[in-house]
């Protein structure tokens, strides 16, 4: 079945509040969704993945567990990026300064492509980002420039040992300072893949157009979620409604 | 008790060569939205013009329907951008079916506005799901789908006045107002329709807010009475008569507004700060215009407004107490408006400022029904100076934490920008005595009884004050603990308030959008809340039903499809009986 932008997003952030998430995450959540899905990123795949382990737990965010000048690390705790991306995100923001650019480890985290959203959104706000993780047996790099409205998606083969649940961040005024900075952490291997600014625009434009093409038992899955934050309707509860 | 103001034009005033918009602290207070009538920046009006201007064609190029009006309609719209399909489904309903609420699965009428022509695979589909309206899907080649239902009263003696060779009599439509009443016009994407940033970037024609939705309550009023017409025609061949084409335009289509728009308001404050800010810069634009006089035209087409909104409001007929002691109120004092207009015309015409003046004196003598009244009146005066802005009534809805900032500041944004939050007090049990929730009716927003209904651990996000209190307690602790840290920490140690850090600091950087209001409180009205947002769509004839719902009239007084592309003159705001004239 079809469903349009709007309604998923309003789908979304209903079944997201149903399984605890606070306004502010939810919102955050469901346009991770649907970013990703939209871009052709397969965000509904990933929903499903995310939704078996959010369903099993209550809501869980990252905790600082260190912090200098320029870099920190957070402890996602085996949570998911829909959770503490975008907390991620406005932590490694807010520790760029004049000049430098700053670095931010998460680990401990899942369902990492969401993330894509996110920096997208803080790019508007002229931050460049960097950031690279392992997924199964390559290395995933994202890229966007300052003021950018869409990133450079690329897969590498792996180079060094990477946790295979961690996230690398990076922000900064602008991709050539981040690059200049932390030359030795972004090193790549064999370039495998690039996903370019025009797909993803491709994708979008239709899935504006024809809407976007959701399986059925998942839409079910969302309607179950947003059930739980409905109240039954009886006779005195009609008397409140308008 | 009313004041005459025979002072006003010997008022001195600070002549400021730009006016200030009025602050949100006036603005924005709930009975102050909810007393606010359509302007030139209204939606239906907006549409209208545009529809006249651009002399769009409309046909029909299907209208297949029995001898009781039953059937299929379509309707092609030729409109300056784009081609559009207006597709209508006529059904019989039982009268004891009929019903007007959210949770009714039958109705007299059901449509779809698509893009495009409809060729006989996608009219069949639609046979197939418009019909349903929630139970049904659509697709994105659908722009808005709608309901309604019929006033049975005055469609019946409509139609048999009609068969019988005579005109209805003026004052029994007036009593309703319209021959049928829509109950909802969902676009926006319900139900796998055309999502809000398709339309607005690929269909220029319907590119403003709820600009589609609302061309879809006219082709509603358009049908109902080419269908009056076909019934009577039908019965009576040889004597029948068409409607007169002045009873037309005094037709309006009727609406009831539940709750249901209520969330939207508060969850889309910058687009709501947008529709404000416009209708105040209109408004301090035409007070400034006034700086160096004002021609005796434009103070006769003020008085001759006055005297139409005086007649306006004496003709609607309400049950609501509050409502109808307020339109005995406005017309009293819209009385003194008019008597001074009469006597102190020729001084107003040289007096600087005098709008300005006139304002700041309704604001202190009158009461707000009338002072926004007053202010809708002005807006009227000066079209040249409004009617642009009316392409500025869109935004882009999306809040964002400011992590960088530091916590301190986020305090002193909280404590000037929702200062009126702060000053509710919430340890009163009548601040939290009400709480808003989604029933499993339709996902229908209720508003129950805290400690007496179910549901408030389930209770809808709307209580933005309380929200603001808890967060500024705790930004007050934080700051104590750690002085120097910025939002990004405060979040990472208190991520549930996320949400509300990135509303304060989007809204910090805008005038209007936050309703200040206790939103729970045992004593709101949440019909202020639905009629600020009818006025931005162009009602008229607001009649309260209970505190949770108002019934109201689109479209009374506009302009009919046979006058597009005619010379128009845009003054058919407040509508009043018409006197019929010659065909």
């Amino acid at each position: 079945m079809k469903v349009s932008k709007n309604e998923l997003m309003a789908s979304l952030r209903k079944a997201f509040e149903g399984l605890g998430f606070q306004p502010g995450d939810y919102s955050d959540a469901a346009d991770m969704v649907i970013w990703l899905e939209t871009h052709g990123f397969d965000g509904f795949d990933r929903l499903q993945a995310a939704l078996n382990y959010l369903n099993t737990t209550a809501p869980i965010h990252a905790d600082l567990i260190q912090e200098d000048a320029h870099d920190s690390v957070l402890d996602g705790k085996g949570t998911s990026i829909l959770l503490c991306g975008a907390e991620a995100v406005d932590l490694i923001r807010s520790q760029v300064v004049p000049g430098f650019s700053a670095g931010l480890e998460l680990v401990n985290c899942y369902n990492r492509s969401f993330i894509l959203q996110r920096l997208v959104k803080a790019a508007q706000r002229n931050y460049a980002f960097i950031a690279y993780w392992r997924q199964l047996d390559y290395c995933v790099k994202v890229s966007i420039e300052a003021g950018a409205e869409l990133p450079e998606y690329q897969t590498f083969t792996i180079t060094e040992t990477l946790d295979p649940q961690s996230l690398r961040l990076f922000c900064g005024a602008d991709l050539a300072l981040i690059e200049e900075q932390y030359a030795a952490q972004l090193q790549f291997g064999t370039l495998l893949e690039t996903f370019t600014g025009e797909e993803m625009m491709d994708s979008y434009r239709d899935s504006l157009e024809q809407g976007i093409e959701i399986d059925e038992a998942l839409w079910h899955t969302l309607d179950d979620l947003v059930a739980r934050i409905l109240v039954e309707s009886t006779d005195s509860s009609r008397a409140g409604a308008g | 008790m009313q004041k005459d103001p025979q002072s006003l034009g010997q008022q001195t005033h600070s002549n400021p060569q730009i006016l200030p918009l009025r602050p949100a602290s006036q603005v924005m207070q709930l009975e102050r939205l909810g007393s606010l009538h359509q302007s030139r920046l209204s939606f239906m009006r907006t549409l209208i013009r545009r529809m006249v201007a651009e002399n769009w064609q409309i046909t029909s190029s299907v209208f297949d329907l029995d001898e009781q009006g039953y059937g299929t309609v379509v309707y092609q719209i030729d409109a300056t951008f784009g081609i559009f399909s207006y597709v209508l489904f006529s059904h019989y309903l039982d009268p004891d079916n009929r019903n007007d609420r959210v949770i009714a699965n039958q109705w007299d009428l059901t449509m779809a506005l698509c893009e495009g022509t409809v060729d006989a695979e996608q009219l069949e589909f639609l046979r197939a799901n418009v019909p349903k309206q929630e139970a049904g899907r659509v697709d994105s080649r659908v722009l808005v789908l709608s309901r309604a239902n019929r006033s049975a009263r005055t469609f019946d003696y409509v139609v048999d006045e009609l068969t019988l060779g005579r005109q209805p009599d003026v004052d029994v439509i007036a009593e309703v107002g319209y021959l049928y009443r829509t109950t909802a016009a969902y676009g926006s994407g319900k139900l796998g329709m055309a999502d809000w940033e398709k339309v607005r970037t690929k269909h220029r024609d319907f590119a403003r807010p709820f600009a589609a939705e609302m061309f879809t309550c006219y082709m509603l009023r358009h049908f109902s009475m080419q269908q009056a017409d076909y019934l009577a025609a039908q019965r009576a061949p040889d004597t029948a008569v068409p409607l007169h084409q002045d009873i037309k335009r005094y037709i309006g289509i009727g609406n009831s507004t539940g709750l249901g728009m209520a969330p939207f308001l508060i969850n889309h404050p910058l687009l709501i700060n947008q529709w404000i800010e416009m209708r105040e810069t209109a408004l301090a634009t035409v007070v400034a215009a006034s700086e160096t006089g004002v021609d005796k035209a434009t103070l006769e087409r003020l008085d001759k407004a006055t005297l139409r909104v005086i007649q306006h409001l004496g003709e609607i007929i309400t049950a609501d107490e509050r409502q109808s002691n307020s339109n005995v109120v406005v017309r009293g004092e819209l009385q003194l408006l008019h008597r001074w207009l009469q006597e102190q015309g020729a001084a107003l015409a040289k007096a600087h400022f005098v709008w300005a003046d006139l304002v700041q004196y309704a604001e202190q003598q009158w009461g707000i029904e009338t002072q926004e009244v007053i202010n809708t009146l002005l807006i009227e005066l000066y079209p040249e100076l409004v009617d642009g802005l009316e392409e500025q009534m869109g935004v882009e809805e999306s809040h964002q934490v400011t992590p960088e900032m530091s916590v301190a500041q986020l305090l002193e944004i909280t404590e000037d920008k929702y200062d009126w939050a702060l000053a509710i007090d919430f340890e009163r049990f009548e601040s939290m005595g009400v709480f808003w929730y989604r029933s499993q009716e339709k996902m229908e927003p209720r508003l129950g009884q805290t400690n007496f209904d179910m549901g408030m651990e389930k209770e809808m996000p709307l209580a933005i004050g309380r929200r603001v209190r808890e967060c500024y307690n705790l930004l007050h602790d934080y700051h104590q603990a750690h002085p120097r840290q910025n939002v990004a920490h405060f979040i990472l140690n208190n991520p549930h308030y996320s949400g509300i850090v990135a509303r304060i600091q989007t809204m910090a950087e805008s005038q209007y959008g936050e309703i200040r209001g206790n939103l729970i409180d045992a004593d709101v009205l949440p019909i202020h809340l639905l009629r600020c947002k009818l006025s931005f769509f162009g009602v008229s004839k607001f009649d309260p039903r209970s505190r949770l719902w108002v019934r109201n009239t689109m479209f009374q007084g506009a302009p009919l499809i046979s006058d597009f592309g005619k010379p128009f003159v845009d003054d058919w705001q407040f509508p009043i009986k018409p006197v019929l004239t010659a065909r």
